[in-house]
């Protein structure tokens, strides 16, 4: 059976679909099977109200061009009959929802539980209340309404058990071997991140990670859900473990990224003076396209609602079409090199990154920090010569050196910040996950489904790496780090309501 | 009744097309390896292969390929389409283009033979809208150049390799025309029924006198 097959006038209800997976996975759905009974989104409306919210995020966010092109006008009114959009907060008791939300729930056919916290060092409260917490909520409605639940993990929880790591989960055996009881570890923990101070939870809270071989707080909030998950009784559990996901490869269209993900502060220092990135060549780095990610889900999700998904499903690249830091380095300068080629910064970038290629390694030439010590008397040197009585125009030109200071200064702190989050996984472990499932599940669609696979032995990485990911990364995430807009759609005239077609309406 | 054998027009790329030497390819490819310190060990090699031009032009392109070596495969494509957009792409000789059209407008098969890399070469032959190319390939493992040319290497077309190509092809060389600027060509145009020397060095022109091959000046 394929997946519209699977799908056709099922319920599905769906937490996260205001993130970057959880849009492309409802977009991707809503597409291609319109056949969906129904599909319910979770979303936390705050003052904008949960429909409002949605509303305007199906207007104008890019990702959902794929249905604004083939709905046109008619968008809302093709919304408004599959989707039900319920006001719910992870972080409220019984996720906030009101008697007759939750009875709404009650006859759904799949959860999928996309909505969590993807900072790699969060707040740990935030991240145990949500990536943990949470899930645990959204089970039990699952297990209320002895429906299916797929719970989208990382391949990361992993944590410092690199090497090969299967698609299984050991409950109660922690990364580094530790016998541990889940709901004990929790409670421990949330006594011990229990600090008025936000510095001193994110130490308690990394150390706790450490102690069980998480290396972060992001991976350690997964981690334990995992743990917890599996052991509840009567939750016809499946975990989704995706690697990195990063720019789509076609769908909504090549490119499209939403925030910033892995790969998108490594390809913006990668665009600044720095040269050297103290990442293992030859270690892997595993990525996977959005599309692909929401595909896998898929059919996942089509496996689960046949009630035969496996318990683990990972959805990553490393074992079947690995690709090394080193090369995502030089392929990210030979993208910088190719966009600034065709017109994209200035001359004298255009002359940097052709004749100064990033390179992966530690040590070596041109790493700035060096200079970071004398970035005070500097400013002062040039606080003082600016209190003297100089031309407008040379004031003019220290105040421009001064600027540019602060801003090196403040670039060379980020990049501290960012390489200490990322040692671990660029240069400290080095994992292969295993993708056997998806595969699996992928081989058994029908052949007007087979461009849903989980295909990604035939992604070619330096097409997909210059051609689309890196230009999608200058789209849509590095704008975000050198703190500037990213491009929405502009919304539609009159906006886009749902409003029931008479035909649905009178059902 | 069989259908007549297809006819083609063989061009060598440096000389009529381009007026740039591989060797100048091989150095821009070189000096823009992913190091700096590797850019300058290999534009050593290469300067080390400049003597052997003259008295033997088979090893020394085999020499200066090597400067190549360990270099990615990412690497030589991206840069090969650099290459022709930057030095290539606007610098077409007038002449090779014109009768290239005219050997295309009387319904031949548009071939390419150079002696340079494939990632530069399919560009070429893109911009021109040729039916194929011959060029070199650079050997690769685990994704890296090994700095030698993959089997059997490029010069321009021999006789044998020409008549293999065109049993491949179903062409009949004696309809065929071919159109060099070397000496080095002096297989080429031996082998096929309607040769052209394009703007030849000496030595070609002094064969060209011999055989009465037509000779065009640019």
């Amino acid at each position: 059976m394929g997946i519209g097959a699977s799908l056709s006038g099922k319920h599905v209800v769906l937490t996260g679909v205001t993130g970057f997976v959880g849009k492309v996975f409802a977009v991707l759905l809503l597409d291609r099977f319109p056949e969906i009974g129904r599909l319910t989104l979770l979303i936390r409306g705050g003052r904008e109200g949960a429909v409002a919210r949605f509303e305007r995020i199906a207007d104008t966010s890019p990702a959902f061009r794929p249905l604004k092109d083939r709905h046109g006008a008619d968008l809302g009114e093709y919304l408004a009959d599959r989707v039900q959009v319920l006001d719910a907060d992870l972080l409220k008791p019984g996720l906030g929802l009101d008697p007759s939300s939750r009875s709404a729930l009650s006859d759904a056919d799949a959860f999928v539980h996309c909505a969590g916290v993807t900072d790699f060092d969060p707040d740990p409260k935030k991240a145990l209340d949500t990536n943990t917490l949470g899930a645990l909520a959204v089970a039990e409605l699952a297990r209320h309404a002895r429906a299916p639940f797929l719970h989208v993990s990382t391949c990361y929880v992993a944590g410092t058990a690199d090497g090969r790591v299967s698609e299984s989960l050991n409950v109660g055996v922690s990364p580094n071997g530790t016998r541990f009881d889940p709901k004990s570890e929790l409670d421990r923990v949330l006594q011990l991140i229990r600090k008025p101070k936000r510095q001193d939870r994110i130490e308690r809270g990394r150390a706790a990670a450490l102690e069980l071989g998480w290396p972060n707080i992001y991976t350690w909030s997964k981690g334990l859900a995992e743990h917890l998950l599996a052991g509840m009784p009567g939750l016809d559990l499946t975990i989704v473990r995706p690697s990195i996901v990063e720019c789509a490869a076609s769908f909504p269209f090549p490119g499209w990224n939403e925030g910033i993900n892995t790969a998108g502060p490594l390809a913006w220092l990668i665009s600044t003076a720095f040269r050297r990135l103290p990442a293992a060549p030859d270690h892997r780095f595993d990525v996977v396209p959005v599309d692909l990610v929401a595909r896998g889900m898929l059919v996942t999700l089509a496996a689960a609602l046949q009630r035969r998904a496996p318990r683990v499903v990972q959805l990553a690249s490393s074992d079947v079409n690995p690709l090394t830091f080193g090369r995502t380095i030089e392929l990210t300068g030979l993208g910088l090199r190719r966009y600034t080629r065709k017109g994209n910064g200035t001359a004298l970038e255009k002359r940097w990154f052709r004749h100064l290629d990033p390179v992966a390694g530690t040590g070596g030439w041109f790493v700035p920090f060096e200079v970071r010590g004398l970035v005070p008397s500097v400013r002062d040197g040039l606080d003082a010569l600016l209190e003297r009585e100089l031309p407008e125009s040379a004031k003019s030109r220290l105040s421009t050196w001064r600027r540019s200071l602060e801003r090196m200064s403040g670039d060379l702190d980020q990049i501290d910040d960012m390489l200490t989050i990322y040692a671990p996984f660029i240069a400290g472990y080095d994992w292969e996950f295993e993708t056997t499932a998806v595969r699996a599940l992928s081989d058994a669609l029908p052949a007007d489904e087979r461009d849903l696979a989980y295909d990604i032995a035939g992604l070619d990485w330096r097409s997909y790496w210059i051609d689309v990911e890196f230009p999608g990364l200058m789209t849509w995430s590095i704008p975000i780090l050198r703190g500037r807009e990213v491009p929405v759609d502009p919304a539609s005239s009159p906006p886009l309501r749902l409003v029931q077609s008479q035909r649905a309406a009178s059902k | 009744m069989s259908e007549e054998p297809a006819s083609a027009a063989f061009f060598r790329v440096e000389g009529t097309l381009l007026t740039r030497p591989t060797a100048f390819a091989t150095a821009w490819l070189a000096a823009n390896a992913q190091e700096l310190g590797g850019r300058l060990a290999r534009l050593g090699a290469l300067g080390a292969a400049l003597p052997v031009w003259g008295a033997d032009p088979g090893l020394a392109r085999r020499l200066s390929w090597s400067a190549l070596r360990g270099m990615s495969e990412d690497r030589l494509v991206v840069l090969g389409e650099e290459y022709f957009h930057e030095w290539l792409g606007g610098h077409l000789a007038p002449l090779g283009l014109d009768l290239l059209e005219r050997a295309r407008g009387e319904g031949r098969r548009i071939v390419l033979v150079s002696d340079s890399l494939d990632v530069i070469v399919r560009h070429v032959a893109e911009a021109v809208r040729a039916d194929d190319w011959v060029a070199n390939r650079m050997e690769l493992r685990n994704g890296r150049a090994t700095g030698r040319l993959v089997e059997p290497v490029v010069a321009s077309l021999s006789g044998t390799e020409l008549r293999t190509y065109a049993d491949e092809h179903g062409l009949d060389l004696v309809r065929c025309s071919g159109y060099g600027a070397s000496a080095e060509d002096a297989l080429l145009l031996s082998a096929v029924g309607l040769p052209c020397a394009v703007g030849p060095d000496r030595t070609l022109r002094r064969m060209a006198r011999e055989h009465r091959w037509p000779v065009v000046e640019p």
